[in-house]
């Protein structure tokens, strides 16, 4: 008896933690997406769905929602594209090789709020040290006021979001690599196979499930990933940067609709839902495999 | 046939630098800007005309930045240890029992890891607007703790799973009993994927921004990544040479120790993700 209970009793704290953490917030939120709100949070009529269909009729909303999928699919295609070349000379072995290793996954250990404020001080228009090293190597003859329009802005944020995904995707893939045995490459080699070939043949198909897994996962942190556009634009100029959480932190706490803002929530919420189911069927089928 | 090892690395490096530069031009920035003399940190150039160490000094007091320390320290403390000991039971029972709830408490993980906070920050403010707890960094520490629960439960599941059974079993066998055996043989061997595990977290919560952002409201509370955020936004003049100042503190600890722990969490990744 006492033996049968042991591991509930042993999980218990940390699902009763998880619960009150996660699960409360997940069922208040449905309760205020569906009921007329105050600003200060107080709960009136059951509405059903009207909050989801304001924010349907919200053209701030609607951008941000377009905005949120070329944010995400820009940055994990981007940092994927960046991550294999580097993850494959990482495996290879050469001098410094651990030194550039440190170098490359390095801005994963730095929080992402003061990598935005590094950046959002190297791109001020008058005194960012990216413009003067730019100008510096003649690439560019005036300043550039990189945050001052979204046609700017927005690139940089990608290019910042891309390189701060690429430690992770690069980890995740150099776990990949190394599963792959020598003996295939020397074989091949030995059959008279190229570099290109060896990499479409061997590399690429042995690596897919992990870029399975880093897609998903990188698609699921990207999708939430909020300091970076905060930190530089807060969402601005006019709304032009703004993807669903930069939205959604301003509804909710800016503009005080906290009925439109638990509606993206859940919104999101749902989005993630789907990505996880997507990543449970992919490792349940490596498992298989 | 092969290339010689000096010419890879060449190549390597070469084909590296471009990232290798992007990677470290914050860096740089942080630590040029930090050290300039105040005059001409609005003067475009790069290098300083003198190293002004006394920046760092001045920036500490200026910015309230021990405080800031402080309450990082504390609410990332709070939130490792928290996290570790609600973790070990239950990555251990995860490992060692067969039980009913198994796969839903495997899912049951999954689906939080992937909820990020800021999905729930609303309903978070509310609740913690219930207990009238809002400017608290214990609670804050707490949510940080929970929100942690299942990347260390994840990763110590898939250490112990690692660790012989017949080590215990031939604790059990000289007559020492489960809780006995845990401490004297299991959780030993266990030390190293525990301290990881730990500090990963501690890391996690040293950077952690948006909880933060919403729950301490007044200075005197901020954590470090919320102070120097406060230093930048809707300021109208901003002494950046404070901020990277500030900046390069709070982000050198942690980038150090992670530099000494990446090899490790690549090896528990590998174990956890596709396991």
């Amino acid at each position: 008896m006492y033996s049968r209970a042991l591991p509930y009793l042993l999980i218990l704290p940390s699902l009763f933690l998880a619960a009150v953490v996660i699960f409360w917030p997940v069922y208040d939120l449905v309760q205020i997406s569906t009921h007329d709100v105050s600003r200060f949070g107080q709960l009136r009529d059951f509405i059903g769905l009207a909050n989801f269909a304001a924010l349907a009729d919200d053209p701030d909303f609607m951008a941000a929602l377009w905005r949120t999928g070329l944010w995400t699919l820009s940055v994990v295609a981007g940092a994927l594209v960046l991550s294999i070349p580097v993850a494959m000379i990482l495996n290879s072995d050469f001098y410094g090789r651990s030194v550039a290793r440190v170098i490359i996954l390095l801005p994963w250990a730095v929080s992402l709020t003061m990598t935005a404020v590094v950046w959002r001080w190297a791109l001020n228009g008058e005194s960012g040290m990216l413009n003067s090293a730019l100008m510096g190597l003649g690439i560019i003859d005036q300043n550039i006021q990189w945050l001052a329009s979204a046609s700017t802005a927005f690139p940089m944020q990608v290019l910042i979001g891309v390189l701060v995904t690429v430690p992770f995707t690069v980890t995740i893939f150099l776990g990949g690599l190394s599963s792959i045995p020598d003996d295939l490459y020397e074989a091949a080699a030995l059959e008279g196979a190229s570099g290109w070939q060896q990499f479409r043949t061997i590399t690429l198909p042995l690596l897919k499930p992990f870029i399975n897994i880093a897609i998903v996962l990188n698609m699921i942190y990207v999708f939430n990933s909020f300091p970076i556009i905060w930190v530089m634009t807060q969402g601005g100029p006019a709304n032009s940067t703004d993807i669903l959480v930069t939205y959604l932190y301003k509804l909710a706490f800016r503009v005080g609709k906290l009925g439109e803002a638990s509606a993206v929530s859940l919104v999101m919420f749902a989005i993630l839902l789907v990505f996880t189911m997507i990543y449970v069927r992919l490792a349940m089928r490596e498992r298989e495999a | 046939m092969r290339k010689s090892k000096l010419v890879r690395s060449v190549i390597a490096w070469l084909l590296l630098s471009p990232l290798i530069v992007l990677t470290l031009f914050p860096f740089a920035v942080m630590f040029l800007t930090a050290v300039k003399p105040r005059p001409e940190v609005l003067s475009p150039t790069w290098w300083p005309s003198e190293f002004r160490w006394s920046n760092f000094a001045e920036m500490w007091v200026a910015t309230g930045f021990g405080r800031a320390l402080l309450n990082s320290l504390y609410v990332s403390v709070l939130a490792t240890v928290g996290a570790i000991i609600v973790a070990i039971p239950a990555a251990y029972a995860m490992s060692r029992f067969r039980f009913a709830g198994y796969g839903a408490m495997r899912q049951f993980l999954l689906i939080s890891q992937m909820i990020s906070s800021i999905v729930l920050v609303l309903g978070l403010f509310r609740l913690i607007a219930a207990w009238g707890l809002i400017e608290s960094t214990t609670a804050v520490g707490v949510v940080y703790m929970a929100f942690n629960v299942a990347f260390n439960v994840w990763m110590l599941q898939s250490y112990f799973d690692t660790i012989p059974r017949d080590l215990e079993e031939a604790a059990w066998m000289e007559g020492a009993g489960r809780w006995l055996t845990l401490r004297k043989v299991f959780l030993p061997l266990c030390l190293p994927a525990i301290a990881v595990t730990a500090i990963f977290t501690f890391i996690n919560a040293w950077n952690e921004f948006i909880i933060a952002l919403t729950i301490l409201r007044s200075q005197e509370n901020y954590t470090l990544p919320i102070q120097v955020f406060a230093l930048v936004a809707g300021r109208y003049t901003v002494e950046w040479h404070h901020v990277m100042a500030a900046a390069l503190l709070a982000t050198l600890p942690v980038a150090v120790l992670f530099a000494w722990l990446q090899r490790y969490l690549v090896r528990g990744l590998a174990l956890g993700a596709v396991k």
